[in-house]
């Protein structure tokens, strides 16, 4: 793990100068289908190619209570097929689907029952299960989602769950387009759930993977844990095993029902592509896509925190600290003085944490800060990461973490490094500018988070006028004992003599 | 502000995807295959993809022999640049394995000869720029990037950082303290443990492919060497040097004649890069961790090159074995099972030595030993039958259609030219490959397998708990099953121990050291001294100073400096210093530094068994230890004649702790019987740091410790 590793995340998404952004408009269309569903079109004739995505409106922090994972496991589900993608004969598959379910009901049915259920009629509808997995599994024409637009030269075929957003995104070929909005539009309006029992188990060794078994996966999300009481971004990303275990059909039924209508997607279109054929090809395969109403808010507010909050995670690695400090959400008017801060803190070498604790006093290894963590739309923590170094402690770097706050309260931070600050972040948008993927994502999420794309772009005046005395109020009003928690890991470890 | 956690995050979130990235990708027909899916998908007509434009790169060599490659490009207002060398940590000594990634990455963290690296962090980031360098396997490089607006002061210190690094002393320090750092910490992720011990048996871990730094061996690195590894590899004739972005050619090879006229260096070509020694180290090789729920496995042996005629079937045929979604391994593992999220298998290739066939991924622990079945009988399935169809048109489609993402950005083009004419390949290689895949049958993939997959030479390294395996182990794999040690080994303790015997021969050791310049008596008949020295600092700069010495331990130093004189005194508790600018007593804080240095003085340490309270430990190769209170310090003597060639001390600096070594030679009588070294040369941290050179000494002289501290 490099010093490197921790600059590079920074990576902002902001504004560009002013002539990149008269260009980029002219390049931009946006338009919506009647049903509600938002398009968002990016002409880039660099080369022929394109990057589709669809961004939809729900996500982790969207799974209701008991089914923490199912926002995942949708996401994971929208590869396995439609009717007629990935079936050998959709008919009987449909038949042996609606069988699974059933036994699947009455084995529910029956452990419900408890210590008054029959082990007997359990062990042989446990038996049954399996036999109709078997079966359903023998009908499927395993992977033929992915094998098509393969095979047709998809790169970057992925998706993503975040607390707030599910993405799903590929790269194609220019000539692809029609297949594209096929493909995608057939998996949103008619999924088919098969091989789910199957994948539940993918998605489980998902999380064994990502934190059971990585100890910054284990410190993260025993920060959320920690920090979030009322809040549903306590869970985490990767919902709950004991939750991912027992997820149903019905439960992804149920979540796209609400979630996955129209109105709560945007889909941006970002290449060498026609923006007249991008919407005759949206009319034509996305316009048939059922309106629905949009999706209840999130109401539950995390409630005032009263106390520093601690948490030690036990655990044979190596140490690190996480700190957060509680922040209202991204719509606040105090949320670009927030990424202002991590430019102070933790701008490429000259960012505060690593000139303090890795250069100067040879603390950590690396640190970092985040302006918002873990998602945008409710109120959440702005976070401190840092690596000790060999024979340092968690305490010394804490301390030496606070000193940095601190500073932020005490004394205006100097034109100089205001000035640095925002010509960086300027200067990633335009970098970012160089990949369709890159800005599909941005542009989308700027249309969903603040109601239109040209925020990426107006986000820079606010940037700018922002001054010394706000980075001062900002830190004094949020970084405070009383909003902080920590997370850390220690042991007692030879090495760290 | 919002923001896409997917791709920033601290690498928690959910990405659905293949584990590893797909091979270099390749392009052409159209129409969709595959079964179950409706005619509306079969009829569907793609039209003709228009031509990729491969842009015109200018090509140059510039008078001291750097080539250039030149690529413009006025879609954005940006420039970035790299120079790429030829060097690799492949030239590391195996006893300083770490020298090539400090050097490395201290070309850029130590500063230049006339910046510090926090003054280069403010000028580059204070206009949105950055340069950073480092070493890796086989090649190393400098790169920068920036605004176009800010081009040349960008460059100007890019070339700074190329030519002229300082590896300042502080920030040597720091970077091996984080490399050390490193070293804790490489236990503790599993799929890490997994592919680096994977790598080290396929290659030896004792060779250059497969060693590794260790603590000992960072600690052998000194800046010298740095300094050194850096003069043999870094020279114009041994950079080719490729700048793309938003400037004009004619403009730009002007500039950069002029930003390296004055850099000529000459050296000889760089050795030809180690060769790999292949033999087969079949068997499994278990790594126990129980803090994991899944087991991280690599299975395999070495691979081949780029430029075999069968990389391209062998690449089809990794493809199908475990290249993404459609392949045996995912379905089987992953879709089937259900035990797997990570599962592939990659044909490693590299461009002049054989990469590592590896199969890997991490599945859940309870069905560890199935999944490493159904792998071994995935792998004999591909050795004795030929692939489907489907199959085989699925993996080509897939290499074929994406062949076009190799040119969706004219900087590919230039990274690939670079790179073909750094290793001596074709400049059409990749259009070559193309059509090698085109023709690949089902019969090549099935003799590919035959001939280079062999599965009774796999290397097996599987990371986990045992105990979690459901009451199996490996014995059903019918494989060799060994346990594999990865504890660290702990560096040199800095003391060493002390019992009866050690510190009898300490003890023993010094009093030869003292015989060896003239006895006891002789010591102890040493009243006082005044001798001159000629000091000769690294920067070129000479002093001359005066040391007056009066028993027990009273002290005084004239210094002759080009602005005057400065006279420091101190009688063993307090003192002064007087300069032109004027005079002050020895601040508190500075006193336990002084006592410190006095106390690692030869004379002052030869003393030591005449020295109620002092310990003297011997601590092995000629070093007796001795200390004081908080006081401490080295001599090295050497074994067979006594004399001392050395004192090694610790000196806390606001750098941290740093070694100060003074190496000792000519001796010469200064009366009394005594002898004494007339030369001395001081080391801190590793790095020369001045030479002493005593012109005059007189033993005796009847000095008197009130003559001393007369201020002048």
């Amino acid at each position: 793990m490099s010093n490197r590793l921790f600059c590079a995340l920074f990576a902002c998404v902001l504004t560009a100068s002013a002539q990149n952004v008269a260009d980029l408009e002219k390049r931009i269309t946006e338009f919506d289908l009647p049903n509600g569903l938002h398009f968002i079109v990016l002409e880039r004739h660099t080369a022929p190619v394109f990057a589709g995505l669809s961004f939809v409106n729900a996500g982790a922090a969207n799974d209701p209570a008991g089914k923490a994972g199912i926002a995942h496991m949708f996401e994971h589900m929208a590869f396995k097929g439609t009717p007629s993608i990935g079936s050998k004969n959709y008919a009987a598959e449909k038949l042996a689907l609606d069988a699974l379910e059933k036994t699947y009901d009455q084995l529910e049915e029956e452990r419900r029952k408890g210590p008054r259920a029959d082990q007997a009629k359990i062990t042989k509808l446990e038996a049954g299960l399996k036999g109709d997995i078997d079966k359903t599994f023998g009908l499927v024409d395993q992977d033929a989602f992915t094998r098509m637009v393969e095979e047709n030269g998809a790169v970057g075929l992925n998706a993503g769950t975040s607390m707030d957003s599910t993405t799903y995104f590929m790269s194609l070929p220019a000539n692809r387009l029609e297949m594209w909005f096929m493909l995608e539009s057939d998996r949103f309006i008619t999924p088919v759930f098969r091989e789910f029992y199957k994948e539940r188990g993918v998605v489980r060794n998902e999380y064994a993977m990502r934190i059971e078994s990585d100890p910054q996966g284990q410190l993260v999300t025993a920060l959320m844990n920690t920090a979030f009481a009322d809040s549903p971004y306590h869970i985490g990303y990767a919902g709950i095993p004991s939750d991912i275990d027992n997820l149903r059909v019905g439960d992804a039924l149920a979540f796209r029902k609400t979630y996955y209508v129209p109105s709560n997607i945007t889909i941006v279109v970002a290449g060498d592509v026609d923006p007249k054929e991008v919407r005759a090809l949206a009319t034509k395969y996305f316009g048939p896509m059922p309106a629905g109403p949009l999706p209840p808010p999130i109401i539950t507010k995390e409630q005032e925190q009263r106390g520093e909050k601690r948490v030690a995670i036990e655990t044979d690695a190596q140490p690190m600290l996480a700190i957060g400090y509680k922040r209202p959400d991204a719509l606040h008017a105090d949320d670009p003085v927030f990424d202002i801060i991590s430019g102070i803190l933790s701008q490429g070498r000259t960012g505060r944490l690593y000139k303090d604790l890795v250069e100067d006093k040879k603390l950590a290894l690396g640190a970092a800060a985040y302006a918002t963590f873990p998602g945008g739309k409710q109120d959440n923590i702005y976070i401190v990461f840092a690596v000790p170094n060999s024979g340092k402690t968690i305490d010394e770097l804490e301390k030496a973490t606070y000193d940095i706050l601190e500073k932020l309260k005490k004394e205006p931070v100097d034109d100089a490094t205001l000035k640095r600050v925002k010509i960086n972040v300027r200067a990633g948008l335009i970098r970012g500018l160089n990949s369709n993927i890159g800005m599909a994502n941005a542009l989308a999420a700027a249309h969903v988070g603040y109601g239109s794309w040209k925020k990426l772009y107006s986000q820079l005046d606010e940037l700018e006028k922002i001054t010394a005395a706000d980075v001062q109020r900002v830190a004094k009003t949020y970084f405070t004992a009383k909003g902080r928690t920590v997370a850390y890991m220690s042991k007692s470890s030879q090495e760290a003599k | 502000m919002f923001r896409n956690l997917i791709l920033i995050s601290l690498a928690v979130t959910l990405a659905f995807g293949q584990a590893k990235p797909k091979p270099a990708a390749k392009g052409a027909p159209a129409a969709v295959k595959g079964t179950g899916m409706a005619a509306k998908y079969k009829n569907l007509v793609f039209p003709p993809l228009r031509d990729v434009e491969i842009p015109n790169v200018d090509k140059f060599t510039l008078p001291n022999g750097m080539r250039v490659y030149l690529l413009e490009n006025h879609e954005l207002p940006l420039i970035s640049g790299r120079a790429l060398v030829r060097v690799g940590n492949l030239f590391d000594p195996k006893d300083k394995a770490g020298l090539a990634d400090l050097t490395g990455n201290l070309i850029r963290s130590g500063g230049t000869k006339s910046k510090t690296q926090e003054q280069l962090n403010e000028a580059l980031e204070g206009v949105a720029g950055s340069v950073e360098s480092s070493i890796g396997e086989t090649s190393g490089s400098v790169s920068f990037s920036a605004l176009a607006e800010s081009t040349d002061q960008v460059m100007g210190l890019f070339a700074e950082v190329l030519t002229a690094p300082a590896f300042r002393a502080d920030k040597v320090d720091n970077a091996k303290i984080r490399e050390r750092s490193g070293i804790s910490r490489r236990n503790d992720d599993a799929g890490d443990i997994a592919g680096r011990e994977f790598t080290r048996i396929l290659y030896g871990k004792d060779t250059p492919y497969g060693m590794q730094q260790e603590y000992a061996t960072i600690d052998a690195v000194k800046r010298e060497d740095m300094v050194a590894f850096y003069d043999r590899h870094f020279f114009p004739a041994n950079i080719m040097l490729s700048v793309y972005g938003d400037f004009k050619t004619a403009e730009m090879k002007a500039k950069l004649e002029k930003l390296f006229a004055n850099w000529t260096v000459k050296r000889d070509p760089v050795p030809v890069m180690p060769k790999v020694s292949e033999s087969a180290k079949p068997g499994i090789n278990y790594v126990e961790k129980t803090d994991v729920t899944q087991t991280f496995i690599r299975i395999g042996h070495l691979g081949g090159k780029l430029n075999d005629k069968d990389y391209p079937a062998l690449e089809v045929m990794s493809a199908i074995l475990g290249g993404g979604f459609p392949s045996r391994l995912v379905r089987k593992v992953r879709s089937e099972m259900g035990a797997a999220y990570s599962i592939y298998s990659s044909w490693g290739a590299n461009y002049d030595h054989p990469g590592t066939f590896s199969i890997g991924g991490s599945v859940e622990s309870k069905s560890t030993i199935e999944a490493l079945s159904a792998i071994q009988e995935e792998v004999s399935k591909l050795r004795n039958l030929e692939v489907t169809d489907q199959e085989l048109s699925t993996a080509k489609n897939t290499a074929l259609n994406s062949f076009v993402f190799n040119f969706d950005s004219p900087a590919k083009t230039l990274g690939r030219m670079v790179a073909y004419e750094y290793w001596g390949y074709p400049a059409d290689f990749l259009l070559e490959y193309k059509k090698a895949i085109e023709k690949v049958s089902k019969a090549d993939v099935l003799r590919v397998a035959k001939q280079y997959v062999k599965p009774e030479n796999f290397t097996v390294v599987a990371v986990g708990d045992q105990k979690k395996f459901g009451g199996k182990d490996f014995s059903s794999l019918g494989m060799k099953v060994e346990k594999l040690d990865i504890a660290i080994p702990q560096p040199k303790q800095d003391k060493a121990k002390t019992d009866v015997g050690s510190v009898a021969k300490g003890r023993q050791l010094l009093d030869k050291a003292v015989a060896s310049v003239g006895g006891q008596a002789s010591l102890d008949g040493l009243k006082d001294y005044i001798q001159s020295v000629d000091a000769k600092m690294a920067n070129g700069m000479s002093v001359t100073q005066k040391n007056s010495w009066a028993a027990p331990g009273v002290l005084r130093q004239d210094v002759t400096l080009p602005f005057g004189r400065i006279v420091t005194f101190f009688d063993g508790q307090q003192g002064w210093m007087k300069a032109p600018q004027g005079e002050q007593p020895i601040p508190a804080a500075m006193v336990g530094q002084i006592q410190q240095q006095l106390f690692a003085e030869l004379l002052n340490l030869l003393r030591s068994n005449q020295v109620p309270g002092r310990t003297v430990n011997y601590a092995g190769n000629g070093t007796i230890e001795v200390s004081e209170g908080p006081l401490a310090a080295s001599l090295v003597v050497d074994e067979a004649t006594g004399l001392p060639q050395k004192s090694i001390m610790q000196v806390v600096g606001p750098q941290g702790p740093m070694a100060t070594e003074v190496q000792f030679s000519d001796y010469r009588d200064i009366g009394g019987g005594l002898k004494f070294p007339f030369k001395s040369v001081v080391l801190q941290a590793g790095q020369k740091s001045n030479e002493q050179t005593v012109t005059e000494m007189k033993a005796n002289t009847g000095l008197k410790s009130e003559d001393l501290s007369k201020k002048p």
